[in-house]
């Protein structure tokens, strides 16, 4: 062995001796949350010349634009005396603290402290990679040396103009790991979604899970069945037996996403026979016990068209609600009810625990080394 | 509520290997054996150990993992040159080994990449590099544009250099004076990209020839990004006795500051930054014959000219010289 195998040989058994011993395990509310990926912040339109406070990852962040629109995302927290930033106001590319005038520019180095005679260079706040993409505003979390901006999901449909989206959003008072679980379950929809994308045909239909790298798809097709009502209204083939193809993804920890397909094998003239659907749900948790939460609901058919934007935004919200509501009754009972209990899970419930395995696993390989770095 | 962290953390000395004649690589964990949190590229860290002569407190940056795929490391990396007549980091490289206690900061992160896209130019000189590895690593990672450029007076003296060419590739430039004498800074500027924000760390005459190649070109003076170091220290600093309002001597010996001898002697002082910009440490002076050598940014021209105060953190006097503090 040379010296320098050696060397490397003598820090990995200090960087072995210095590993967590882990089992392997399924996320659950208690995990600590993953960093290391690129998280919805909020809406590109949301974030502008007024400075935006919010809570993501359990660190607060103050939002901003430059004067030439780059989006800046910093710790909502002066340096100095812990004054929240968002509090004071944005002068140039900078943002003034609202306590003692520090000014800080879009790196988040001090750039100018009225009380003293030159900026003192070694305060700082921390900032974070923040990138705009279409409708939607990525920040990373983690160490921003990892912070490859090719890890930011595409969504095409929701910028290309032969797509219709409807959107929405809720606060939600669950965690991501429930919420990841909610979304590739399928199971409970004609249960909690009796009215909208369930189904009593679709429930037994047989469906396919797979782990594909740190994604899970489950797959399944329906046929010769009535489509759901928040598929087959605005098509108007609610009388007629279609083949209902979908596919549900655990995309990453901020993003879940969906995709129909509506085979009518028989049209009405003028029709087209073809349906499809991309819904996108992204979010991020605001502490270990409540998310953000942004839907989109993205049609092939007649974009632009109002009525078909006001039925799907309509039909959309009420579903994705009673996911909100089932969440939080969840999630008040795992906090509160002092009795333990360590949930049963059955053959359905497979994807899920999948997506949560790869959590779990991505959330203890941060453990050691990927702790947010403390810039100040 | 979260708990509010102390300034300090318990560290010790993890390992150490020597890279080139005069530059060791120490590597420091936490000495509870918890993991310490990654800095960012460019960031440093306060050291704080023990010497003949009181305390020693030292600037480093972190140098960061040196593997080209994203492994995080639970301990710090720093690299430091000896300097024969720096009496802290002879120290250093004379007593660190395996085992020796210490006390680290946490990561200060003010020399930082930004967030902007665009190209970027990274430039070192000599022991410079240390910042300067972990923004090329991290550049790499994230596959974003850059050049860099690595100069020294030769090859053999240039720390970490396999390491920089792995990871940098045909992106690198390494510049061997020895053979290539003095770099053209002027034409390396000139042939960057348009918009291109360089990040230097290198010799002092290095940063300012390299700022002023820049302003000869009409650059915007922000476009050239470089630390701002600690002036506490240099070679010629001699013994210094200070002497109390009560006529108490505090002796100050030559790689201390007036602060840490202070806290040493038990004297009550005020101190946050520690490298003359926060001016909690400025102390009223009585009249007297020495004449202090500012070395703050803090104290502006006319007080500095009145002599009435000094930031005992890096302001010192010409050796063997008494100051009177106007302290208890």
């Amino acid at each position: 062995m040379n010296l320098i195998d050696h060397k490397i040989a003598e820090e990995n058994a200090i960087f072995d001796a210095m590993a967590p011993q882990t089992g392997d395990g399924f996320a659950n509310h208690a995990t600590p949350l993953i960093r290391n990926c690129w998280y919805v912040a909020g809406r590109s339109g949301e974030i502008g010349r007024t400075p935006l406070a919010r809570r993501l990852l359990g660190v607060d962040v103050v939002l901003y634009r430059t004067e030439a629109g780059r989006p800046v995302a910093m710790r909502n927290r002066c340096p100095h005396r812990s004054f929240p930033l968002a509090k004071g106001r944005i002068v140039g590319d900078t943002l003034v603290c609202g306590y003692h005038g520090m000014a800080f520019d879009a790196d988040g180095v001090c750039a100018h402290m009225p009380a003293l005679n030159r900026a003192p260079a070694s305060a700082a706040v921390r900032t974070f990679p923040l990138t705009d993409r279409g409708p939607l505003t990525w920040i990373w979390m983690g160490p921003a040396h990892l912070a490859d901006e090719a890890l930011i999901p595409a969504l095409p449909w929701l910028t290309d103009p032969a797509w219709g989206t409807v959107t929405g959003d809720y606060r939600i008072k669950a965690d991501y790991v429930a919420m990841h679980e909610n979304l590739i379950d399928q199971t409970h929809f004609p249960f909690l979604h009796p009215d909208t994308v369930g189904t009593p045909e679709y429930a037994r239909s047989k469906l396919t899970a797979e782990v594909e790298g740190d994604q899970v798809v489950i797959r399944r097709i329906l046929t010769d069945a009535p489509p759901p009502a928040v598929y087959g209204k605005p098509a108007g083939i609610m009388g007629k037996r279609v083949t209902r193809t979908s596919e549900a993804r655990f995309v990453s920890p901020a993003l879940h996403r969906a995709y129909a397909e509506i085979i009518d094998s028989s049209p009405e003239p003028g029709q087209p026979g073809t349906y499809r659907y991309h819904i996108t749900h992204v979010f991020t948790p605001e502490t270990s016990s409540s998310i953000h939460y942004w839907w989109f609901n993205s049609r092939d058919l007649k974009p632009g068209d109002a009525g078909i934007d006001s039925f799907l935004h309509d039909a959309s919200s009420k579903a994705y609600y009673e996911d909100v509501e089932a969440l939080e009754w969840i999630m008040e009972v795992v906090e509160q009810d002092d009795e333990p209990q360590f949930d049963l899970s059955f053959a359905p419930d497979r994807p899920g625990l999948m997506a949560r395995r790869i959590m779990y696993r991505k959330a203890m390989a941060e453990v050691v080394g990927g702790q947010s770095p403390v810039a100040s | 509520m979260a708990e509010t962290p102390g300034r300090y953390i318990d560290a010790c000395i993890l390992g150490r290997r020597d890279l080139t004649e005069r530059i060791a690589e120490f590597l420091i964990g936490a000495a509870d054996r918890s993991p310490l949190p990654p800095g960012e590229a460019g960031s440093h860290i306060e050291l704080r150990f023990g010497g003949p002569s009181g305390r020693f407190l030292r600037h480093y940056s972190l140098v960061g993992p040196l593997d080209p795929q994203p492994s995080p490391e639970p301990f710090w990396r720093i690299a430091v040159q000896r300097e024969d007549r720096h009496r802290g980091s002879a120290f250093l490289h004379a007593t660190f080994r395996e085992g020796t206690r210490l006390q680290v900061s946490r990561p200060i992160g003010t020399f930082r990449l930004s967030h902007e896209p665009g190209p970027v130019l990274l430039v070192a000189g000599g022991i410079g590099i240390t910042p300067i590895l972990p923004m090329l690593r991290s550049l790499h990672l994230r596959n974003r544009p850059f050049r860099m450029f690595y100069a020294g007076r030769s090859r053999s003296e240039l720390a970490f250099v396999e390491e920089v060419e792995a990871m940098g590739g045909s992106s690198v430039t390494v510049h061997d004076a020895a053979v290539a004498g003095l770099p053209d800074l002027t034409g390396l500027l000139n042939a960057q990209p348009a918009g291109v924000i360089v990040y230097v760390c290198g010799p002092g005459p290095m940063i300012d020839a390299l700022r002023s190649a820049a302003a000869g070109l009409g650059w915007d003076p922000a476009r050239i990004r470089h630390e701002v170091f600690n002036a506490a220290h240099r070679p010629s600093d001699g013994p210094v006795t200070v002497r109390l309002r009560d006529g108490r001597e505090v002796a100050v010996g030559p790689g201390t500051t007036i602060l840490e001898a202070l806290e040493a002697a038990g004297v009550d002082t005020l101190s946050d930054c520690r490298r003359g910009e926060c001016g909690l440490c400025a102390t009223p002076v009585r009249p007297g014959a020495a004449v202090i050598d500012h070395r703050d940014s803090y104290l502006g021209p006319a007080e500095r000219a009145e002599g009435r105060h000094i930031c005992v953190c890096c302001s010192r006097v010409a050796g063997g010289a008494t100051l009177e503090l106007d302290i208890a």
